[in-house]
């Protein structure tokens, strides 16, 4: 039974692949690719940049964080290579062919938790001793460097639960702006101050980087990044300032929102999404899916 | 020296060469669905009995003035703001500011176990830092563990006249070391070696994240007390607000 799971898996990952340089192709002239792996300048939110430009933000957000929090919890529970891999091909496929976000920039994303992935991973697979112990020996003089076929496999079990982890995660925020996600923590009755606090935060972090890239602009500007100890002291003065006028605008703000009549509690017009039948038999049948592929090589 | 020194040496130094250009993006929140399921929800009902105090005790600011509403969110978000900002390495490589000392010796630890929270929710949707499964043990770490020995340590050290300088680079290093502990701690247990148990993993996890850890813990120290001294120089008025200069220390 295995081995059908096997192959059944491998056919899904080369016809993904395939389709999507199909698509790729088909694309090509719109795009400028940028090179592998994850930036931080300028794009330190870029996830929330997708999250609007998705082709599934008309998806009912609720179905969506439902659907990938049962995947998410069919990865952790079940701890199985097979239903891993099958998690992250079938999440890969909802967010890059359905949603529409460039493969490349899936691949790049994915990156965010590689160096996690990667010590966490180390102190799992590697082992120290006086004495070579493992099936795979390194000599170091004055110990050796261990590691065996089981702990090997444990830790890529590991990465892939965690791949799936968080690629059943991916489709949640690159498909649903920050906005609705916390419209649904409302809707699971978190406390009210809470629910208040996070819209609130949502705004001001926009705010506050805005105002923190122009101050950046300005030091480096006038050699404030010069070398270490100058961006160090640089970097601490910004953030005090930082906090100085975000203090200072608080004030502004409340008295913006008390003439607003404000009650300690913000509303926002919510955009009613249905779930369609189409929807619910296709989580319906993924589910299944995942369960099936549990069962048959446990 | 010998063969077997010289190529000691030249596996340390290309180890050291590793560490050194690995960026270290925010290595310490526990990434999503590392954890088993039982550690998930353990950990999260650790957190509960701290976040209730936490929350009672901002609820209770806030029923009272109703514009600390604000004062929290600004907060809240320039904690965030701090820990998703590059800070200057000498590497050039990568790494974050966790922000949560700064925010204990400012606000007290029960607004940082709120705020912390909810930072971390909007790290895990809008930077992919951690999880929604791990969110119990990175809140118990960072927002609780880490601010909690930061908040006490500074009340000890001011009580006893340090220098204030050194008294914040203390509570702020000694919290980020602390929750780098914390977090080698929640490894560990859900991943116990299978020779040694969980000492032997305990000692691979913290000798595995030393290497970039510590280094971020100095510099997180130094920086928050660049960061108390703009504050101190530029917002008396502001900081009276936020309950950090309450007695009276302007030695």
């Amino acid at each position: 039974m295995e081995r059908i799971v096997q192959i059944l898996l491998i056919t899904a990952a080369v016809l993904m692949i395939i389709q999507g340089f199909l698509h790729r192709r088909k694309h090509e002239k719109d795009h400028s690719h940028s090179s592998f792996g994850h930036k931080h300048d300028g794009s330190v939110f870029s996830i929330d940049f997708y999250a609007y430009a998705s082709r599934l933000r008309t998806w009912s957000p609720k179905y969506k964080a439902v659907f990938s929090m049962v995947c998410l919890l069919c990865c952790i529970i079940c701890d199985n290579i097979y239903v891993s891999c099958a998690v992250i091909l079938l999440m890969a496929y909802i967010t890059v062919v359905m949603g529409g976000l460039p493969f490349r920039r899936y691949l790049s994303l994915m990156t965010i938790p590689l160096v996690f992935l990667f010590f966490g991973c180390v102190a799992i697979a590697i082992g120290f001793s006086g004495s070579p112990s493992g099936d795979f020996n390194l000599h170091l003089g004055f110990f050796y460097v261990y590691t065996s076929k089981e702990s090997l496999w444990e830790t890529l079990e590991l990465i892939t639960k965690a791949l799936g982890a968080v690629s059943s995660m991916y489709m949640l925020t690159l498909s649903t702006p920050a906005s609705e996600i916390i419209a649904v923590l409302r809707g699971i009755h978190m406390p009210k101050l809470l629910v208040e606090l996070m819209n609130m935060i949502y705004r001001y972090i926009f705010l506050l980087m805005d105002t923190q890239c122009r101050m950046k602009n300005a030091a480096v500007s006038r050699l404030g990044y010069c070398d270490f100890k100058t961006s160090c002291v640089s970097f601490g003065q910004i953030a005090s300032n930082l906090l100085v006028v975000s203090l200072k605008k608080g004030n502004a703000y409340y008295h913006a929102l008390e003439a607003r009549c404000y009650d300690g509690e913000l509303r926002f017009l919510e955009e009613e999404k249905t779930v369609s039948a189409m929807q619910t038999a296709g989580a319906l049948l993924s589910v299944s899916l995942l369960l099936c592929i549990w069962r048959l090589t446990v | 020296m010998t063969k077997k020194q010289k190529k000691l040496i030249v596996f340390i130094t290309s180890l050291c060469g590793m560490f050194a250009i690995v960026p270290a993006a925010n290595a310490m929140h526990i990434m999503e669905g590392f954890l088993p399921v039982s550690y998930c929800v353990i950990w999260g009902l650790i957190c509960v009995p701290f976040l209730v105090i936490g929350f009672m005790h901002v609820d209770k600011q806030v029923k009272e003035n109703r514009q600390t509403m604000m004062l929290l969110a600004l907060t809240g978000a320039f904690v965030f703001v701090l820990s998703s900002l590059k800070i200057p390495s000498v590497t050039g490589s990568c790494s974050h500011m966790t922000g949560t000392g700064l925010g204990a010796i400012l606000f007290g630890p029960c607004v940082t176990s709120i705020l912390g929270l909810i930072v971390l929710i909007f790290q895990a949707i809008l930077l992919a830092h951690g999880g929604v499964t791990t969110l119990g043990a990175n809140c118990f770490s960072m927002a609780i563990a880490g601010p909690l020995v930061s908040f006490v340590l500074y009340q000890l050290l001011s009580k006893t006249g340090v220098n204030r300088k050194v008294n914040v680079f203390v509570a702020a290093f000694a919290g980020d070391l602390f929750t780098y502990c914390v977090t080698s701690v929640q490894l560990a247990m859900a991943h116990p070696s299978p020779t040694g148990g969980f000492g032997y993993a305990l000692i691979k996890y913290l000798g595995v994240f030393a290497p970039t850890q510590i280094p971020l813990a100095v510099i997180e120290g130094l920086l928050t007390v660049v960061i108390v001294i703009g504050l101190e120089t530029y917002a008396q008025d502001e900081l009276k607000k936020v309950g950090f200069l309450k007695k009276g220390v302007q030695n």
